[in-house]
């Protein structure tokens, strides 16, 4: 039962995080209906700004986050304006090739750039953990859940209390009424490409001093990122972040209770059985067919 | 050229080890060659029939693991081992196979990326099987007759007569009904539904010849390499496979192999220029290259160089010769209908005397040939789009469905075709009910639709197109077709002619070998017609046959339909314009909101006080002359 707790907290810390990774994807599905392939390597690239921030430059460890948030929305929006854009309309597939490509090459990128070696990210929190009863926990790691709850709760305001969030609703129900209104939807695509890129590179930079930071690190990651999209439906932000503490606690669990190397078996066994189960994700209501 | 092209490559890879000595260059053709055997398995999956498997890697594994396993556990021979990987990752295949039942697209790479994540999971775990990340060592050389092969240019042999076998696998399967029926799904999964192409079976049978050649190509590996370990399972051999398929052509048969020569040779030929890594960045720049400047791939882009013309699937001769006036005339319809009736009786899709004797005496049968809809009834979420709709359709006539906008017309033909489960009601064929079976066993049973929208398989020739339509015409299965039985190839000669036949009465001769997608509009509406005529309905239901038609298009238009329902060919019409329903119809029924208003003869529903309610709303007064009821109908987009 104690360790019952402690796997929960553990997994609540990690669930945040894979939320930020999933709120990004999702939006990024659900309204260019582009799979972002590269999503993992935009989470390692902003573990790798944190690094940088961090353990050369020096600055403060929030100051590093925010550094990653603005990488991460500069490589994304760049990404979108100079390959995505131009394939607006093409099929599914043919973006997907392009992301894994882009995938591939950023991730060899960074391992050129920095190197194999898995390195840790200094941090300035104490390693004591606090203890609250059962549960102990290290301060860095409560650090990263306020974190992501501060993100994720910044992106529900963006997205339904801004201008930009209610474009980007629209053109997630219907990008040809949109643009009829007046919405600029490249604009907003390329808005929401940086948006689900900025949260990916936090969440890089918020789990890197976590674990280590290495160049294929994004692999897992973007898998992870996936199994909470498909665990919450597409374009579903309280599904994406359901899913992503979801996730996060079922891992630990597995790794708890099963077994250790199994630990990355639960985000593929989720992606397999709900898309078995019930395709549409698990919060998703009836739709309207046709 | 391309005949001699393949002569040459072929008798190049014959005769390699006679004037390359080097072991290392023996070595990259080797493994090139696993890769064609690879490359050209996930080609059958991707190219043809439209599904990316980023999981192909663990059909690769699996076949290497299960052929290592067999080998050192069992010490069974090579060739036992190659048989049982082929057929573990078959197996393998038809799991992944069957989940397509459910997801398609985006999640279909999910599903199999997580299917190769587990896969691989597990041989790193499950030490006492697999010994974990250090892999199986010392797996034996393949022996022939007793003798090892253990030179290099021996092995080269083996895996070129496995390049052969999976080339032909291939060829044979694409080049049949199967390999049609797959590039149908891929082109328009619904259309091929309607003319009786169980997707789900197909896809399965693509997922399991696609992952038996992977798996033969991992036993392959296996016995040449002599070391299994996890990393077979690497996402950077699916990668490699997709862009090997991808830059040499997917859906051509020669693209995946020039496209694994390709990328095999040139990273080895850079390997002394420029580092692993930075090779790895190269790799996924070009694969955004070839999608932006070379998105069909190499060996299509070489061909269309040559020779300007469609991306035709292979055709055999066509021994049918098209009336060349017919071919030479542009306005389609205007052919079909001058044709002499003769002809026409000689093209249209014959039925057996049996049948049409049925047919007459369908007063003595009573369910032959009827088609009754009892008390339909569809829900979308709270909206009820059919309320307890029920109607008949008898055999030899032409009933239109017509009504209002939102009336339920197109709701009630999904309903009955299967694209649409109702929530209530029945629909009856011949006495059995028909409304929970799959689209594309209702075809099977003969009653077939067109689409609103008009629907071809536009990457298709016409011809293509006619024969994909005529699919439930052949009988070669899986097994006839790789044994390559000459029958089959009867069959498909006399397919062929069909199709011919079936284009010639539709009036599109001339258009026989263009990509039904590169029709003018009116054409394509007649390609759909001639794809629904060559599923041989008993029943035909035409949506919105004549909607952005002209009006002398029209007019051939019901001259066609009527010529279509002497042939014995009962009609269900959905169409706005009255003029065309007034004039071919032996029955008209009328939806307004989900229900049935009114039934009978053209001119009782003319008269009919409800139906110009409908149309022209409560305040209108008496019924018009002859006029339209609905005007002309704004076609629908």
């Amino acid at each position: 039962m104690e360790q019952l707790l402690q796997h929960l907290v553990n997994g609540l810390v990690l669930g945040g995080t894979y939320a930020l990774l999933g709120i990004g994807l999702t939006l990024i599905f659900g309204l260019m209906n582009v799979v972002n392939f590269a999503h993992g390597e935009l989470y390692t690239l902003g573990a790798y700004a944190a690094f940088t921030a961090l353990a050369v430059a020096q600055v403060d460890f929030f100051v590093a986050v925010a550094a990653a948030l603005v990488i991460g929305a500069a490589a994304g929006a760049t990404v979108e304006r100079v390959l995505l854009r131009p394939l607006h309309g093409e099929s599914i597939d043919t973006t997907m090739l392009v992301m894994i490509g882009v995938s591939i090459a950023a991730q060899n990128a960074l391992l050129l750039g920095f190197g194999g070696v898995a390195k840790s990210i200094p941090h300035p929190f104490p390693t004591a953990p606090l203890v609250l009863g059962p549960v102990s926990i290290a301060p860095l790691r409560l650090v990263v859940l306020a974190a992501a709850a501060v993100l994720i709760a910044g992106s529900y305001l963006v997205i339904h209390r801004t201008r930009l969030g209610q474009a980007m609703r629209a053109t997630f129900q219907d990008p040809d009424t949109a643009q009829l209104m007046g919405v600029r939807i490249h604009r907003v695509h390329t808005a929401t490409f940086a948006f689900g890129a900025a949260l990916a590179a936090a969440a890089g930079a918020l789990l890197g001093p976590v674990f280590l930071v290495y160049p294929s690190m994004g692999d897992l990651a973007a898998l992870r990122a996936f199994s909470v999209v498909i665990l919450g439906g597409l374009g579903n932000l309280p599904g994406a972040t359901l899913g992503g503490l979801i996730l996060g606690i079922a891992e630990e669990l597995g790794a708890g209770y099963v077994s250790s190397g199994y630990r990355d078996a639960a985000g593929f066994l989720i992606i397999i059985a709900v898309l078995l189960l019930r395709p549409s994700g698990l919060f998703a209501r009836a739709e309207r067919i046709g | 050229m391309s005949r001699l092209l393949a002569a040459l490559g072929a008798l190049a890879a014959v005769t390699v080890p006679l004037w390359i000595a080097s072991p290392y260059h023996l070595h990259v053709l080797i493994m090139a060659g696993i890769f064609i055997v690879l490359a050209s398995s996930l080609n059958l999956l991707l190219g043809y029939a439209g599904q990316l498997s980023l999981g192909h890697a663990a059909f690769f594994g699996i076949g290497a693991y299960t052929s290592a396993l067999l080998a050192l556990r069992l010490e069974w021979s090579f060739w036992a081992g190659l048989v049982c990987g082929t057929a573990a990752a078959a197996v393998a295949g038809w799991a992944i196979g069957r989940l397509a039942l459910k997801v398609r697209g985006a999640y279909f790479v999910l599903v199999t990326i997580s299917f190769a994540g587990v896969i691989s999971l597990v041989s790193v775990n499950w030490m006492e099987l697999t010994n974990g990340p250090l892999g199986l060592p010392g797996v034996p050389a393949p022996e022939v007759l007793g003798w090892p092969l253990r030179s290099k240019a021996a092995y080269y042999y083996l895996v070129l007569g496995g390049v052969a076998v999976a080339v032909l696998v291939c060829r044979r399967l694409v080049r049949s009904r199967i390999g049609r029926a797959f590039v149908a799904l891929r082109e328009n999964e619904a259309l091929a539904e309607s003319v009786g192409i169980d997707a789900v079976h197909y896809l399965v049978v693509a997922a399991v010849s696609s992952a038996a050649l992977a798996g033969m190509a991992g036993s392959l590996y296996a016995h040449y390499t002599r070391l299994v370990s996890p990393e077979v399972f690497l996402f950077s051999y699916t990668v490699t496979m997709v862009i090997m398929v991808v830059a040499g052509g997917k859906g051509t048969l020669s693209g995946p192999v020039v496209g694994a020569v390709l990328f095999t040779v040139l990273p080895e030929a850079l390997r002394e220029v420029v580092a692993w890594q930075w090779q790895m960045v190269l790799y996924g720049v070009l694969l955004v290259a070839l999608v932006f400047f070379l998105p069909r791939g190499i060996v299509p882009a070489l061909a269309s160089r040559r020779r300007r013309r469609a991306p035709a699937l292979e055709t055999p001769p066509v021994t049918v010769a098209a009336r060349p006036a017919e071919a030479a005339r542009p306005d389609a319809f205007a052919t079909a209908a001058t044709a002499p009736p003769a002809a026409a009786a000689a093209a249209t899709p014959k039925r057996s005397a049996a049948e049409r004797a049925e047919s007459a005496a369908g007063q003595a049968a009573p369910a032959a040939g009827r088609l009754v809809v009892r008390d339909l009834g569809v829900r979308f979420g709270g909206v009820e789009a059919l309320s307890g709709v029920s109607f008949e359709v008898r055999p030899d006539s032409v009933t239109s469905l017509i009504g209002p906008n939102g009336a339920g017309k197109t709701t009630a033909f999904n309903a009955i075709t299967g694209y649409l489960r109702p929530s209530r009601g029945d629909v009856l064929w011949e006495g059995r009910p028909i409304t929970r079976l799959r689209p594309s066993e209702i075809a099977r049973r003969g009653v077939v639709r067109t689409f609103q929208k008009t629907s071809v398989f536009p990457g298709l020739s016409v011809l293509d197109n006619v024969r994909v339509g005529l699919h439930l015409r052949g009988r070669a299965g899986w097994a006839a077709t790789l044994a390559g039985r000459r029958r089959v190839r009867e069959e498909e000669q006399a397919l062929a002619a069909e199709a011919g036949e079936i284009i010639a009465f539709a009036g599109l001769a001339g258009r026989r070998d263009e990509p039904a997608g590169a029709l003018p509009y009116g054409e394509q509406r007649l390609v759909e017609l001639a794809v629904a005529l060559a599923a041989r309905p008993r029943v035909l239901l035409l949506d919105e046959p004549a909607a952005g038609m002209t009006t002398a298009e029209k007019a051939a238009a019901s001259a066609l339909i009527r010529r279509i329902r002497d042939r014995g060919v009962t009609v269900l019409v959905v169409e706005h314009d009255m003029r065309l329903v007034m004039g071919i119809s032996d029955t008209v029924i009328v939806l307004n909101g989900g229900r049935v208003i009114a039934e009978g003869p053209p001119a009782a529903i003319q008269a009919h006080p409800e139906v110009i309610r409908a149309y022209l709303g409560a305040g209108a007064a008496g019924p018009p002359a002859s006029a339209p009821v609905g005007g002309t109908g704004p076609a629908r987009s």
